[in-house]
């Protein structure tokens, strides 16, 4: 069974997508032989305070076991260490972060305590650089995708973090993968013909995890990508979840 | 296909989805080689190798005839003579040489109506691209439609065409759209299905730039009848077609 290290529950104003309850969410992903997932609360994307979506979402899963949860950091509000603290006492011991929707830059030094804690906290960071296709989102939403350029500054300022950035495209990893070695990604937008091959030729195949992006994408369409890579076995078995099982120590 | 597909290239692209169950694939030639608007020679360059392509592989790969609209008449009906009546193309694909409602259509519309094939013609919301002089968006796409309604033409990339554009081509009897292009977001596919019906859309794959496991996996991955799918797999382009 496959580990999912993208996937949100609840609703998105900006599509039809039907809003799953926890048990659905886990049946719709285990009909797609994914049987864990690292699951982001949709809600604190667009909310002025993470906590409350945070602790509905800890509510949630918390009869369901195959869904972990990951909770959203904004280190960008006055109470970034409170947040953290929340954060580090959850199962995954990890936190989520929106820089494009919560408006700061990763790479700003008026985050510097904030990363140093997560550091010293040893807490997961897990960061979201691309929700929606840029081209579609709301023409009233004027949030791009994290700049790859921005990623790059913020891995060489931060040398000792290891994050996990998802979404980034296969042009955006070769942008930041030359100079920096310290993250690891996901495959939610890696989407052109043969591309997963072409990944593993721009990092490891140990940074990268797979990730459905359910439930913005088809969750079936992830998965067609994996199993129709040309990947070795022992890479698409990293790929799949061993990754993900190594980065949140499941 | 790209410019310069080899045999080879092409036999492997025919390889790789006939082991995803793709047996015969529109070829559109490699419409932006000469960038937004190719010359009459040049047309004529990208539709020569779509030929091509189709004599290496004829039981796989049918041609669509690019076209520049902006060339005029006697180019446009010049060509679609040559690829239609000649090489045996099935379709007229139409890229970004202009707007779908622009008066340039009209040839292009006629020799479609002639000849008896549909009309692919690129289209994306225009919401957050400001280029519409040259592109298409899903109300631009089926008011060509509306105004020639014995012609059939596609709407291509459902995804790009977004809620608006499935909206845009409700109703409109001789509108396909086609689920290429974008990422496999969820829910468009529903909606389309909901408003248009399973017989107002098409698979499209995108190949050779999408992964044709992804784009397959987009319609099998959304829940619909037996039915359904067959017609948007393969049902509704072989009527239109005609195979």
């Amino acid at each position: 069974m496959l580990i999912d290290s993208n996937v949100h529950l609840g609703p998105w104003p900006f599509n039809l997508v039907p809003a799953f309850t926890a048990r659905a969410l886990a049946a719709r992903l285990r009909e797609n032989g994914i049987g864990r997932a690292i699951v982001a609360p949709t809600a604190a994307i667009l909310a002025p305070d993470p906590g409350p979506a945070n602790r509905a979402l800890f509510a949630a899963v918390a009869s369901v076991p195959a869904l972990l949860p990951l909770p959203v950091v904004n280190p960008a509000l006055r109470n970034w260490s409170e947040q953290l603290e929340a954060a580090a006492s959850g199962p995954l011991r990890a936190a989520k972060l929106y820089p494009n929707y919560h408006n700061y830059r990763l790479e700003s030094p008026r985050l510097d305590a904030f990363f140093a804690a997560a550091l010293s906290g040893r807490v997961r960071l897990v960061v979201s650089a691309r929700v929606e296709d840029d081209r579609h989102r709301y023409f009233g939403l004027k949030v791009t995708m994290v700049p790859a350029k921005s990623v790059g500054a913020f891995l060489g300022r931060h040398p000792r973090l290891h994050p996990l950035i998802l979404g980034l495209g296969l042009p955006d990893i070769r942008a930041i993968a030359p100079g920096h070695a310290n993250f690891s990604t996901d495959t939610s937008f890696i989407e052109w013909r043969n591309a997963l091959a072409d990944l593993v030729r721009e990092i490891p195949a140990r940074r990268i995890l797979f990730g459905s992006h359910t439930p913005f994408f088809v969750t079936q369409s992830g998965v067609a990508q994996l199993a129709a890579s040309r990947l070795t076995a022992a890479a698409a078995a990293a790929i799949g979840g061993g990754n993900a099982a190594r980065f949140f120590e499941l | 296909m790209r410019g310069g597909c080899t045999k080879a290239a092409a036999a492997r692209f025919a390889g790789e989805a006939r082991s995803r169950g793709v047996v015969r694939m529109v070829c559109l030639g490699d419409v932006l080689a000469f960038g937004a608007q190719p010359t009459e020679p040049q047309v004529r360059v990208i539709n020569d190798e779509t030929a091509r392509i189709g004599r290496w592989l004829p039981d796989t790969f049918i041609g669509f005839c690019a076209l520049n609209p902006r060339l005029g008449e006697r180019a446009v009906m010049r060509e679609v003579e040559r690829c239609v009546g000649g090489l045996g193309f099935r379709g007229i694909k139409l890229e970004i040489s202009n707007n779908a409602r622009e008066p340039c259509m009209k040839p292009v519309m006629r020799a479609a109506e002639k000849w008896g094939v549909p009309v692919l013609q690129h289209t994306w919301s225009m919401t957050n691209i400001r280029k519409r002089n040259l592109h298409s968006d899903p109300e631009d796409t089926a008011a060509l439609a509306r105004r020639h309604p014995n012609v059939q033409v596609i709407m291509a990339h459902l995804t790009g065409c977004g809620y608006r554009g499935v909206l845009e081509a409700k109703g409109v009897d001789n509108l396909v759209v086609d689920t290429s292009g974008g990422y496999p977001e969820a829910a468009i596919l529903d909606f389309a299905l909901e408003h248009l019906g399973a017989d107002h859309v098409v698979y499209g794959s995108d190949l050779p730039i999408r992964e044709t496991a992804i784009t397959l996996a987009r319609i099998t991955g959304t829940a619909m009848s037996a039915d359904e799918r067959a017609k948007i797999l393969y049902g509704n382009a072989r009527r239109i077609l005609k195979l």
